[in-house]
């Protein structure tokens, strides 16, 4: 038990790290499944996430347990779609007891060596982004401690999730406001070589460089790098149909 | 900090976002409260060099912020550079010079000490947060931590005005002329057709004329687009 406690911890300590460093959810999630098994009185555990609110495989710990994956989400139907749905634990001790619940998975998984499945949301109060899903091969239910043990794995790899898709919206927004702020002076100087070259005002410049942009069907920050670098001439943005 | 003083910074900055007013005037108040020191300055610069001011909490932060835009050196660009905070006790005689040009006309203003601190998300620099005091000496270790968390506040904040911009434009909150300086860059613009070189060495011109004779980069630029200066 006490092995069993450290490996516990080393767990969470790992999906802990994935609040500070860059990682890949994938590795983090394959490792996780991994552990799963190692940790639950289970053979087989898989995670799988919404992306926009279809259900995806992310992450198996065996290519058995990516196939069944793959034909719950494909058959629309199993513990895991259910347990996503509702946002609630799904146990069935007895999988040839489901057949009429899941008609198409129940036969697969049984047919693959499956006696029960059990699945855990992965939820942050009214947000369920995917599910950790058990499968065994003998019948039983699990024991309530390693239900409690499964649901706070998936609590705290959720959390680790969604801390990391709210970094990469930001990382993502930074990298715009950079864009932004480049396209933005570079517009600025473009209105100065064409003031320049074609002796107008800076309004004038202006506008006859978003005349030409919308004539063109080119953005503004194109064309204003174009005249910065000196590929695009003054004289043909002023008069655009000089160019012909 | 107390967690509740920084809770009641985002709640004032939600707040002026929300009734429509700049939260740059209530971050950069909100700054010197709770740092506790003589001013405070914004600084936005993204990774070309590109760079602007948010805004400052008195006129010698604003002199300090023109003089590094004019100068292109200071605390808040070497801290944009390094990603670390820049540390001057003492500006008027520091064990290592490293902006002598800087120096004596912000030690003149009443900048005692200076202080940078990188304005970064996630490894993307967006800026500095500047700070100084007008006594020399280190900023207390607690002064030090606070103007960390500060210093990400800002971040999230100036996020958060790039947030409500249309996708491909920039926050209203920066896209203004005098914080970015638009003027310096239209000279940049025409001085580099008049004589024949690039933008960036047009920029670096104007730079080494309003350093030569001692004017704000951005009356020269003026000038310059008003056609009332030629660089020869």
């Amino acid at each position: 038990m006490a092995d069993r406690e450290a490996l516990l911890s080393r767990t969470f300590v790992e999906i802990a790290d994935t609040l500070v460093a860059e990682f890949d959810v994938v590795d983090v999630l394959t490792t996780l499944a991994s552990r799963c098994v190692e940790l639950f009185d289970v053979d087989e555990a898989g995670l799988m996430l919404a992306v926009e609110g279809v259900l995806q495989v992310a992450a198996s710990s065996s290519q058995t347990m990516r196939l069944l994956e793959l034909f719950e989400v494909q058959h629309d139907e199993g513990p895991c779609v259910d347990c996503y749905r509702s946002g609630l634990a799904v146990e069935c001790g007895d999988l040839s007891t489901a057949r009429v619940r899941w008609p198409t998975f129940a036969a697969e998984a049984i047919d693959a060596g499956i006696g029960s499945v059990f699945a855990v949301p992965m939820r942050l109060r009214e947000q369920t982004i995917g599910s950790l899903n058990l499968l065994r091969k003998g019948t039983g239910q699990l024991s309530s401690e390693d239900l409690t043990a499964a649901q706070a794995v998936a609590d705290v790899a959720t959390i680790g999730i969604l801390q990391h898709r709210i970094a990469a919206e930001r990382q993502l927004l930074a990298l715009q406001l950079q864009g932004a702020l480049d396209s933005r002076v570079l517009i600025e100087q473009a209105k100065g070589v064409l003031a320049a070259t074609t002796d107008t005002s800076m309004e004038s410049a202006f506008d006859a460089m978003r005349a030409y942009a919308r004539s063109h069907n080119r953005r503004l920050a194109d064309v204003a790098r174009a005249l910065v670098h000196r590929e695009l001439s003054g004289e043909q943005v002023v008069s655009p149909t000089s160019e012909r | 900090m107390h967690d509740d003083t920084l809770s009641r910074i985002r709640d004032d900055l939600a707040r002026a976002r929300r009734a429509g007013t700049s939260s740059a005037a209530t971050l950069i108040a909100a700054c010197v409260d709770v740092l506790d020191v003589t001013g405070v300055g914004i600084m936005v610069m993204v990774g070309s060099g590109h760079r602007g001011t948010v805004g400052g909490s008195d006129a010698a932060i604003r002199l300090v912020e023109e003089l590094q835009f004019t100068l292109g050196v200071g605390p808040c660009i070497d801290t944009c550079h390094s990603g670390l905070p820049v540390l001057e006790p003492n500006l008027a005689h520091p064990e290592v010079s490293r902006w002598p040009e800087l120096s004596g006309p912000a030690v003149d203003a009443g900048v005692a000490a200076i202080f940078g601190f990188p304005v970064r998300v996630d490894g993307v620099g967006l800026g500095a947060l500047d700070l100084y005091q007008d006594e020399i000496g280190h900023l207390r270790p607690e002064q030090h931590a606070d103007a960390m968390v500060m210093a990400d506040l800002v971040a999230r904040e100036i996020l958060e005005w790039q947030a409500e911009a249309v996708p491909g434009t920039l926050a209203s909150e920066l896209d203004q002329p005098e914080r970015l300086r638009f003027v310096v860059h239209q000279a940049s613009g025409m001085l580099s057709v008049q004589l024949g070189i690039s933008v960036h060495d047009a920029l670096a011109r104007l730079r080494a004329y309003a350093y030569a004779e001692d004017r704000a980069m951005n009356d020269v630029a003026a000038d310059i687009v008003d056609r009332t200066l030629v660089l020869e």
